[in-house]
């Protein structure tokens, strides 16, 4: 299967800012979903920026093929400079299907696949809507955080524009109008449960709206709700959390965290603000290298934190210095357990082997009822363009860059929310001891 | 010795090799091993001795330097400890003293390796030849030994040259089918391993590419080439994918005494990851990586640190400064997470 050359990488990143800004434009036009044809001709260019990147990716996608090459010559036409990356795009996934399916094929089948940008948008969907799938499938934005907060802020957007039918009430017919952009945002990268938790509420908010409110009242009143939540979930929670978590950090400690966890780093630079002297390990791994991020907030406050950087198999060597772990989450599940950036089970089980306390920092938004086991039930995958230095898949050899793994409670010391100090397992009863009824 | 012509050409040779090792222009167990002993043996082709101790020595000193300009390279202090059993074996048998080699105990087997079946070759007439410290020809203890030590060295040789197949030999008998492996870095000896074990069974193997050195997408390479279903995966990954890996095999830089041994580093967090999910993990390594040494440093390894820009390159110019970048080449994996050794 093709992996871009470095060239040809720029060469297709360009042409997708292009896609990009082309997508964009031509959303706001049809935002009065007069012109059915700009539509249709949206998706092939759409479908020409899926294309170019499908190379790098298709090797991954076992199913994709059949429907996706029946439209593949109509999207040549449109474009003839984009046909021969489209057409090689199609011939390598074609051979790849047609490749022996070995039982390891089968066991990773079903990984969340990384989405081709812009592929299918399918109804009446926001420009802002179509914008954040691009920045998601992008990578762009990246983060339960930072997409939760994204998303809400996008569905203010669309909120605000939408304009209840005739013969139809706010309350019942807002959601219809939502569930094809939330659809559009999963098919650009699987919802994380923040957005989830987020968008559940939201329903709640409208279902409960009151009828008889003016519209543009209700409207107002749910972009209120909205920043309600972000600011008392996200926002407060982690000052919260940041007060908490900056009391277990002592002078002369050293603190090691992995990856890029946009709460941590606030409570490493909180922590640096309130003159503690400690200093920081930031161990990191492909396929993100999200620590450099991390490094690079870090060294540019005065004075810099000490700061050592390490790839994860450094990670036993480093260890045993660390006085404390600090990790961020994706989400929590009800067992316990902690899904979250590749590599953090690893962290959190060579600390909880050498007795250093691991500290997890997670707002109780990111809860989830679910229980996870493993980290192989449900995963998603990097795409492609993040290991350009990779060799390149063949009938015999796949890249695969799983995001996500599953840290077992037994590994986790204990969760600072903003609630305080609990162990992992005891994440289920919170929602209940606080009164509410959803998370 | 320095005055004498033919022990500079020796010390040549060896300060060629020292700076080798030093410059980390020769890496690896195996390469090291046969460098160690080409060099040894030039030595002995070349040496003067008109006694057993003096060679001895002479070789001693040479295992010395070497030892010590790569101490982390433990295959060498291996080889010449080996060569030196070989050579006071041998003496030994030409001296009539039929060697006491009756007893065999698992140190002895750790320090010499498998006995030579080989060892009684010397005939009859060399035996009666054989004198020590003759004043009237210095050279005929030399003359009489030399022959056999070569013949002995060369043994040592051919088992280094077919350690692979001997370990790969039964593969077939630990990679059964339909199997998941996981492994990292990039060994030799994994590697013929798993493709010996491929001629008999169809199974999968997953490859961790060992950031920095991405070691691994080398070996998912070879692997793939002949025709084993591979997957490659960051390391990062190695946690999540466990629970469906049947397997562990890696590859191992030096086994100590105590059973532990130095790999590549991601070996430790592999293994490890392998215990909590109860996953075996089994090493494959030539009898020549067995080291009768502990170690001292246990949990720090890795005491030998390789070149930080392929962890944070210059490219992050801003950064180079501020940081400290730590990059080790091994691991200490202790003996406990450890199943399986198989050995030639």
């Amino acid at each position: 299967m093709p992996v871009p050359e470095p060239e040809s990488a720029s060469a297709e990143s360009q042409s997708l800012t292009k896609a990009q800004k082309k997508a964009e434009g031509r959303a706001r036009q049809e935002q009065q979903r007069a012109a059915k044809a700009a539509q249709k001709q949206q998706q092939q260019s759409g479908q020409n920026a899926g294309s170019s990147s499908n190379k790098s990716k298709g090797s991954t996608v076992q199913k994709k093929p059949a429907s996706e090459s029946n439209k593949i010559p109509s999207a040549a036409a449109s474009s003839s400079k984009d046909a021969p990356t489209t057409r090689e795009g199609a011939v390598g996934a074609d051979g790849l299907s047609d490749g022996p399916k070995s039982r390891g094929l089968r066991i990773f089948s079903h990984f969340g696949l990384p989405k081709t940008p812009g592929h299918q948008i399918k109804g009446d969907i926001h420009p802002a809507i179509v914008k954040l799938g691009l920045q998601f499938s992008e990578f762009k934005i990246c983060g339960a955080n930072a997409r939760c907060i994204a998303t809400l802020t996008a569905f203010k957007t669309v909120i605000q524009d939408y304009v209840t039918p005739p013969h139809n009430t706010l309350s019942r017919h807002l959601m219809t109008h939502l569930s094809p952009q939330i659809t559009h945002l999963v098919t650009a990268r699987p919802m994380s449960v923040t957005m989830g938790n987020a968008i559940r509420q939201l329903k709640l908010e409208i279902s409960g709206s009151d009828i008889d409110l003016p519209e543009q009242d209700a409207k107002d009143a749910l972009c209120q709700e909205i920043d309600n939540y972000i600011r008392d979930r996200i926002i407060i929670a982690d000052e919260v959390i940041e007060d908490l978590a900056v009391k277990k950090i002592k002078d002369g400690d050293v603190v090691l965290t992995y990856a890029r966890s946009s709460l941590v780093e606030k409570i490493l630079l909180r922590a640096h603000a309130l003159n503690k002297r400690f200093s920081v390990i930031v161990i990191d791994s492909r396929p993100l290298l999200e620590g450099k991020t991390l490094l690079h907030s870090l060294t540019s406050v005065i004075p810099p934190i000490p700061c050592t950087y390490a790839l994860l198999p450094a990670l036993p060597s480093l260890i045993t210095d660390a006085d404390i772990v600090l990790l961020g989450a994706h989400s929590l599940h009800a067992n316990g357990s902690v899904y979250s950036r590749a590599g953090t089970a690893m962290v959190a089980m060579l600390a909880k082997e050498h007795s250093v306390p691991v500290m997890l920092c997670c707002e109780t938004y990111k809860f989830s009822e679910t229980v996870m086991l493993d980290g192989f039930g449900k995963n998603e995958l990097a795409p492609m363009k993040f290991s350009p230095d990779a060799p390149k898949s063949n009938s015999n050899l796949e890249v695969l860059n799983p995001l996500y793994d599953s840290t077992p409670a037994s590994c986790i010391t204990a969760v600072v929310t903003e609630v305080g100090l609990i162990p992992p397992t005891s994440i289920s009863s919170i929602p209940l001891a606080l009164g509410r009824t959803t998370l | 010795m320095a005055s004498d012509p033919q022990s500079a050409a020796n010390q040549r040779i060896v300060e060629d090799l020292v700076s080798r090792l030093r410059r980390r222009q020769l890496v690896g167990s195996r390469a090291t091993a046969l460098e160690t002993l080409l060099v040894l043996r030039q030595v002995v082709s070349k040496a003067r001795f008109s006694n057993i101790d003096q060679l001895v020595n002479i070789i001693r000193s040479v295992g010395r330097r070497l030892v010590d300009a790569q101490p982390k390279e433990h295959s060498v202090g291996n080889t010449v400890r080996k060569v030196l059993h070989h050579i006071r074996e041998e003496y030994h048998t030409a001296n009539e003293q039929p060697a006491a080699e009756s007893s065999f105990s698992i140190a002895k087997f750790v320090l010499q390796g498998q006995p030579r079946k080989q060892a009684t070759i010397p005939s009859s007439e060399s035996r009666v030849l054989l004198k020590e410290n003759d004043p009237d020809d210095p050279d005929s203890f030399a003359r009489v030994l030399k022959p056999v030590l070569m013949e002995a060295i060369q043994d040592v040789f051919d088992e280094l040259e077919t350690v692979y197949d001997n370990i790969s030999k039964n593969a077939k008998d630990h990679i059964h089918s339909d199997e998941i492996i996981l492994t990292l870095g990039m060994s030799k000896t994994v590697d013929s391993f798993l493709k010996a074990a491929a001629h008999y069974r169809n199974y999968t193997v997953i490859v961790a590419e060992t950031a920095p050195s991405y070691g691994g997408r080398e070996m998912a390479k070879s692997l793939s080439s002949a025709g084993i279903s591979t997957f490659l995966v960051p390391d990062s990954s190695i946690y999540a994918l466990m629970s469906r890996v049947n397997k562990v095999i890696l590859g191992a830089h030096a086994i100590l005494a105590n059973g532990g041994m130095f790999a590549t580093s991601g070996s430790l967090l592999a293994a490890t990851a392998a215990r909590s999910y109860s996953t075996p993990v089994v090493v494959c390594a030539g009898q020549f990586k067995l080291t009768p040494l502990w170690n001292l440093y246990h949990e720090y390894g890795a005491l030998d640190f390789g070149d930080p820009s392929a962890v944070l390159c210059f490219d992050e110019g801003d950064l180079v400064d501020k940081v400290d970048v730590v990059n080790p080449y091994y691991d200490y994996v202790r003996p406990e997470l450890l199943d399986v050794f198989i050995t030639n």
